[in-house]
């Protein structure tokens, strides 16, 4: 382990991989990621692998449209083809007037913005799962190119591409604390040792509120728990999109490349740092996914886990410059968006770092909002 | 083919109501109180599915836990055709790879779940499970007892031997017969049993645990109570070989349940690997139910089994080959032959030594390995220790493992064998009822010092080494 980096990154997930990726790109040279556990454990590998485009508002849209770009090509790009987005489509269930009046809205802004998803019929919907019950559904909204991608895929090509590049990846490296002096970053403190750093990217989304408080900057990012759960397999391609339903409990699901179902409920515990699978959540599961798709009660869950979310109060990420103390980075709180955001805030911050500004609505994310009291609409936290 | 004349069991008294099944839209005869796979099997039907790359598949474990046997009943892909109970004009169909989901769009009524209320919940009905109802309730705990496989008993329903031991540790008696004076016992007891029904998870509740469970493959039912005990048993370990998944290979527990649970007869002809006590109690059974065993394999260099079983069978003239295995199964869609080979120092087989084997079947007798999912998902701590044949929970001298009010006992705490399985039943049993606070303190302390002597002394032995090794391991101090 390097003594002296440029940049430091804590936390091995997505968004620290990903940073550290766009920031090798751009050149930048002694970048080392510390990872209190292995890569990919703290959530990322818990996550539900959706990507989607279908956000209400325009800073949201245009970061996940430039995601979707970069999950297509990414694998290509670091020449590990096994990882590819799945461009399998988005598909919410809509059950009032209201809410297809809301999303009637939200395709507008998406359509203008370039995203190409639509209201369909209930009919329509079932043409594309056609295990549904459509007999309360009144609309759909869809967007063909929303998907999802592997995140033990992503994880794994990323590091070995980073590694390729020189990044230095440090697992089971737990970062004690942020080392500052006369308003500057000076390093990290980790259980292995001291490192001195010109910057400090704090990427520990449900952890990045530990380091922040020992500085003293009060950015509200909390622990909440989540699960999810995985079914058996069954024959491939009868669920291909993420089928959402806010209806069920916020339910989301969709099957996997190997047959088996990946998805959740919206049901969450918090703030907490306790992630122990309730018995709660899986019967709501149970419940509201064959409400979904009725056949579903013959498919059996085989594995749930849990994992945070770590919550804004708008459940929009914290991404920026921290203005108290120099050379310190933030880029956390993706409250349970993190892994589809990733390629697009791991850009912006690249850019943010190496050349002081960004050309993506990075402004969106701004991190000191909540102090303003400028908090943003709810980002639909979902999938 | 079923078994009309055993020297133990009389299979045509025990034998429910004929009804027919549909396998494939054949009709075909079976009996209630039989699982589907095992009525196939006694119509001569091997092949229960097909793999993704389209492998035949047949039975393999015959309790439930290997997944080897699914196929789709009325409709619905997956069923563990093992343990579920045939009933009249059902359709049974193989599976080809995954399954399309079955054409249902009516959505479920959704019941509340069944809520079971006791103060101790034990999950598995073995000789460890049912030992445990019985002490616990002896000591004034209410008890609450679920198991997936429809009979009571565990794996003593399949042993047709004499036990060896002390006479209160059911010495001389065959298994099959100490399960129903247990069965019996626990139900004298008041002990509120739930069969064919499967644990899926447990929780905590407040100060208490929830054991949340599916009945039947339909309904939900919630156990709560104050303590747990888990005595889910152990599932048949595999070894690598060519086709070792050939329908035919059946586990050595698998074969038992045919012919000595339902009266069928697993083949013609048998070739068993394993010169354990499994392997050579096996030969002795296959040949009460009137099947020829050709030969016993044993790679390790000497017999495992105890001496007087492994003498019983070679005075029978089956023989014993040590340090030799088996190389591959051969067949269509079903063992037809098995080869064999001779092994040297170092475990590689000998050239020339080949030996071929016209066979149906191919008895694994290679091991257990405990059953700790439900532990590990309560998130009990789990170490790998050899001499106990896989991973373990650790557990204090009660039983109780590192979560508060959950204990285990059998061999899910390690594998032995059904005499300490009872003995360790007991222990979590007392335990766990003065856990609840429902036992006298003085004589549940008196008692539970008996019952761990008594599981020293029939530990103390050469046999016993490696359990005594293997608790050094897993015991908190």
């Amino acid at each position: 382990m390097k003594n002296k980096v440029n940049i430091a990154i804590i936390g091995g997930g997505i968004i620290g991989l990903y940073t550290a990726y766009e920031l090798a790109k751009r050149g930048v040279e002694n970048i080392a990621v510390y990872e209190k556990n292995y890569i990919g454990s703290g959530s990322t590998f818990r996550c539900g692998t959706g990507i989607r485009q279908q956000f209400g508002d325009e800073a949201n849209i245009k970061m996940m449209k430039r995601s979707v770009e970069k999950w297509s090509t990414v694998g290509e790009e670091i020449n590990f083809p096994p990882l590819k987005m799945a461009k399998t489509g988005y598909l919410f269930l809509l059950y009032s007037e209201k809410e297809v009046e809301q999303y009637k809205k939200n395709v507008a802004l998406q359509n203008s913005l370039g995203v190409p998803s639509k209201i369909i019929t209930p009919e329509e919907a079932q043409e594309i799962v056609p295990g549904l019950d459509i007999s309360e559904v009144v609309a759909a909204s869809w967007n063909p190119t929303d998907g999802k991608a592997n995140p033990f895929l992503a994880v794994y090509g990323l590091s070995k591409a980073l590694k390729k590049m020189g990044v230095e990846i440090n697992e089971y490296t737990e970062v004690k604390e942020i080392k500052v002096k006369d308003g500057a970053v000076e390093g990290v403190k980790t259980e292995k040792g001291d490192v001195k750093a010109d910057i400090v990217l704090n990427a520990a989304n449900a952890w990045a509120k530990i380091f922040n408080e020992k500085l003293g900057v009060k950015i509200p990012i909390e622990p909440y728990k989540h699960q999810g759960i995985v079914t058996e397999p069954f024959k491939v391609g009868e669920i291909k999109p993420m089928v959402v339903s806010f209806k069920h409990g916020g339910a989301y699901l969709t099957q996997k490349p190997n047959g088996g179902i990946i998805g959740g409920i919206a049901l969450k515990y918090g703030p907490t740092w306790d992630i122990t699978p309730t018995y709660e959540f899986l019967r709501e599961v149970a419940k509201n996914f064959s409400k979904i798709i009725p056949a579903l009660k013959y498919i059996t869950i085989i594995r749930q886990w849990g994992g945070y979310y770590a919550e804004t109060p708008d459940h929009n990420a914290t991404i920026g410059k921290i203005n108290e103390i120099e050379g310190y980075y933030l880029s956390a709180g993706f409250s349970g968006h993190g892994f589809m955001l990733a390629p697009a805030a791991a850009e912006g911050m690249a850019e943010l770092i190496t050349k002081g500004s960004s050309s993506l609505p990075l402004d969106f994310y701004d991190p000191y909002r909540f102090e303003r009291g400028e908090l943003r609409e709810h980002a639909i936290q979902m999938g | 083919m079923r078994i009309e004349e055993h020297p133990v069991i009389d299979f045509t008294r025990k034998r429910g109501k004929k009804v027919t099944i549909y396998f494939e839209g054949k009709p075909i005869e079976a009996y209630e109180g039989e699982p589907i796979a095992e009525a196939l099997h006694a119509a001569g039907i091997r092949v229960l599915n097909f793999t993704p790359n389209g492998r035949p598949r047949g039975l393999f474990c015959a309790i439930g836990k290997c997944s080897s046997c699914l196929m789709k009943v009325n409709g619905i892909p997956n069923v563990r055709t093992c343990i579920t109970l045939v009933e009249d004009g059902m359709k049974i169909e193989r599976q080809h790879g995954l399954e399309p989901l079955p054409k249902d769009y009516k959505p479920p009524k959704w019941k509340d779940a069944e809520k079971i209320e006791a103060d101790v919940i034990i999950i598995g009905g073995g000789p460890a499970g049912l030992m445990a109802a019985i002490k616990a309730s002896e000591h004034g705990a209410k008890v609450a007892l679920l198991d997936e496989n429809p009979i009571l008993g565990g794996q003593l329903v399949k042993q047709t031997h004499k036990f060896f031991g002390k006479r209160e540790q059911f010495a001389g008696v065959r298994g099959v017969k100490i399960a129903e004076i247990i069965a019996e016992e626990a139900k004298k007891k008041g002990v509120d049993i739930h069969l064919e029904t499967s644990a899926i998870g447990i929780f905590p509740n407040g100060e208490g645990k929830l054991v949340t469970a599916v009945k039947k493959n339909k309904k939900l039912v919630e156990f709560y109570g104050k303590a747990v005990i888990v005595a889910t048993g152990a599932m048949e370990k595999m070894i690598p070989f060519e086709n070792n998944d050939l329908p035919g290979v059946y586990g050595a527990g698998a074969i038992q349940t045919l012919m000595n649970t339902y009266g069928i007869q697993p083949g013609k002809r048998v070739l068993i690997v394993g010169a354990g006590n499994v392997g050579v109690i096996l030969a002795y059974q296959l040949l009460q139910a009137g099947v020829e065993v050709v030969a016993v394999v044993e790679a390790m260099p000497k017999v495992g089994a105890y001496f007087v079983h492994a003498a019983k069978i070679r005075r029978l003239g089956i023989p014993i080959y040590t340090k030799h295995t088996i190389l591959r199964a051969e067949g269509k869609e079903k063992v037809e032959r098995a080869v064999v080979a001779q092994l040297d120092d170092n475990w590689k087989p000998i050239p020339g030594t080949e030996k071929t084997y016209d066979v149906d079947i191919v008895a694994l007798a290679v091991g257990l390995r405990p059953s700790i999912e439900l532990l590990h998902q309560a998130g009990a701590q789990a170490i790998y220790v050899r001499e106990l044949s896989g991973y373990v929970v650790r557990h204090d001298d009660r039983m109780e493992t590192t979560i508060k009010g959950i204990f285990v006992a059998g061999d899910s705490s390690g594998i032995e064998e059904a005499t300490t399985a009872m003995l360790e039943g007991k222990l979590a049993g007392i335990a766990a009822a003065l856990f609840v606070g429902k036992a006298d303190v003085k004589n549940a302390m008196e008692e539970m010092e008996k019952v761990r002597k008594d599981l020293d002394e029939f530990r103390s032995g050469p046999f016993g080494q490696r359990t005594r090794i293997g608790e050094k391991k897993v015991m908190i101090k």
